[in-house]
């Protein structure tokens, strides 16, 4: 019954349609590069989502915890074992989002007696400087958009996965218009972009909301939902410990003209 | 005449028939049995507690057999931002535990989200030692290690641990060594501890220094595997420091003017 091409490609709409429906009420993850590393900022209810990976990658995630945590678990295999049995040097976020990450991906969502991953990825990987930072964004069918892998495309500075389309665009909105020229911008950069993002999917207008209402809706949303925010410092890129968690006191700095 | 003769005595297998025919060169006992293989060893290391933390030095010489192979290795290796491994013995084998352990407490971290207790980080080197046991019997790869840690939990939160071959661990109270060096390394920390100005844990980062420096120099007066301090070609021990905040590596420009100021 399935095996007639209509069925499948019937079925295959269904289940789309059915991910984007759990995907939707998602919290955006925002990741900005600038001089000083990578930020990655969400805010979340209950559960972290954004990870270390390897030295120079890390990863933030829309969607359900089990399949977060397999697709976690497998980024840090493939990356752990490409670092050990070569080197550091060898592991390329490149690599392994084309070659092991978009085939598994689009493989399980379209065996479709088997579970699709209900998720949304963002992996960042940082690069010397600025302008070698890598951004690369993984959608639960296997599609791939990366900040700059097509030639003659302009390379942007950051990277957003959000809900829903609608909030993706008005987050890549914020953030096309602003420059993080540190962790203090970057961070009010991301923070508006998340709640333009967030605000954008539970609205039915395109329009974004004016600057001074942007505030006072992430202001609202402040009580239910509490930051996350991890940094890929550049300076400390020769170490192990590249990855770290934003200090709070930074954190409240820029929160505090939210509240 | 001679080959009729040669064909008669063919009685055995095929390698006799290659020997025979001369076809292959014998191969001399003496390299079959390995007894001319002269593995290459990194030798003297030392750790102790002073004021600041625990110091971990070792000398840059590996030796095969009588030669010297290089004198600048590196035996003191991080392993992650707060522990220090330093090794006597095998460079090849070390190198490889020194590998897995940075990777697997990475691993650990990353995939747990939390980091590795300092007990289990001890356990991972105790548990490659053993595994190695079988290759330390047939004569080849031995390492005894030296392990620095910070302990934030541990009321003295710096801690110094040696092993020996077959992976025993032991903790240090004051100071630790292994290698050809380390009776005479042993000798002068003892000494200082108990006889010196003051005990190691009251003494200052400098005076620290110039200690590691000098024991390394001391054991090196009657050990040939020992490397010292090269002054002429600018050689001086790797020197790295734990402390409650992590690993750092004291610069080499810094042990050289240290050196000069105090020792020569």
């Amino acid at each position: 019954m399935i095996d007639e091409p209509y069925r499948w490609v019937e079925a295959i709409a269904n289940r789309r349609e059915y991910i984007e429906n759990e995907l939707a009420p998602g919290s955006p993850t925002i990741g900005i590069s600038f001089s000083g590393g990578i930020l990655l900022l969400t805010f979340g209810q209950d559960r972290r989502k954004i990870f270390e990976i390897y030295d120079r990658i890390a990863m933030g995630a829309i969607g359900h915890p089990g399949d977060i945590e397999r697709l976690r678990m497998t980024a840090l295999e493939v990356a752990s074992m490409e670092g050990f049995t070569r080197s550091a040097a060898d592991v390329s976020l490149r690599r392994m989002a084309t070659n092991a990450f978009s085939p598994a991906l689009k493989q399980a969502f379209e065996q479709i007696y088997g579970a699709p991953y209900l998720a949304r990825i963002l992996f960042a990987e940082m690069g010397d400087s600025a302008e070698s930072d890598l951004f690369v964004r993984l959608d639960y069918d296997g599609t791939m958009h990366a900040n700059s892998m097509s030639a003659g495309k302009r390379r942007e500075s950051f990277s957003v996965i959000a809900g829903t389309r609608r909030g993706l665009e008005a987050a890549e909105r914020i953030l096309s218009g602003a420059k993080a020229t540190g962790l203090k911008t970057a961070l009010e950069i991301a923070i508006k972009a998340w709640g333009a993002g967030l605000h954008a999917a539970g609205q039915d207008a395109v329009e974004p909301p004016e600057e001074m209402a942007l505030k006072e809706y992430i202001g609202s949303r402040l009580d239910e939902y509490t930051v996350e925010a991890a940094l890929l410092d550049r300076e400390s890129a020769g170490s192990h410990t590249a990855f770290m968690d934003v200090p709070q006191a930074d954190l409240d700095a820029v929160l505090a003209k939210f509240r | 005449m001679d080959e009729s003769n040669a064909t008669s005595q063919i009685t055995g297998d095929f390698l006799a028939v290659l020997k025979q025919r001369r076809l292959i060169s014998e191969v001399p006992a003496s390299f079959a049995n390995r007894s001319e293989f002269k593995e290459t060893v990194a030798t003297t290391i030392l750790g102790f507690k002073f004021g600041g933390g625990v110091l971990v030095a070792g000398d840059r010489r590996a030796t095969a057999g009588n030669v010297v192979m290089y004198d600048r290795a590196d035996k003191v290796l991080e392993i992650d931002n707060r522990s220090v491994m330093a090794f006597a013995g095998s460079p090849a084998t070390a190198s490889e535990m020194a590998r897995i352990l940075e990777h697997s407490f990475k691993f650990y971290r990353r995939s747990q989200l939390q980091e590795m207790s300092v007990e289990g980080k001890l356990r991972a080197l105790s548990k490659l030692l053993r595994d190695n046991l079988g290759m330390v019997m047939q004569g080849v790869g031995v390492v005894v290690p030296l392990f620095a840690t910070s302990d934030k939990k541990s009321p003295d939160p710096t801690k110094l641990f040696f092993y020996d071959a077959m992976g025993a661990q032991f903790e240090a109270t004051d100071f630790a060594s292994s290698g050809s060096g380390a009776p005479a390394v042993r000798s002068v920390l003892y000494y200082e501890q108990n006889w010196g100005r003051k005990p190691l844990r009251e003494r200052a980062r400098e005076d620290s220094i110039l200690l590691a420096l000098k024991a390394l120099d001391t054991a090196a007066e009657a050990d040939t595997a020992t490397g010292g301090i090269d002054r002429h070609g600018k050689i001086y021990p790797i020197i790295k420091i734990v402390t409650e905040s992590g690993v750092e590596t004291v610069p080499s420009d810094k042990i050289a003017d240290l050196y000069a100021a105090h020792v020569a």
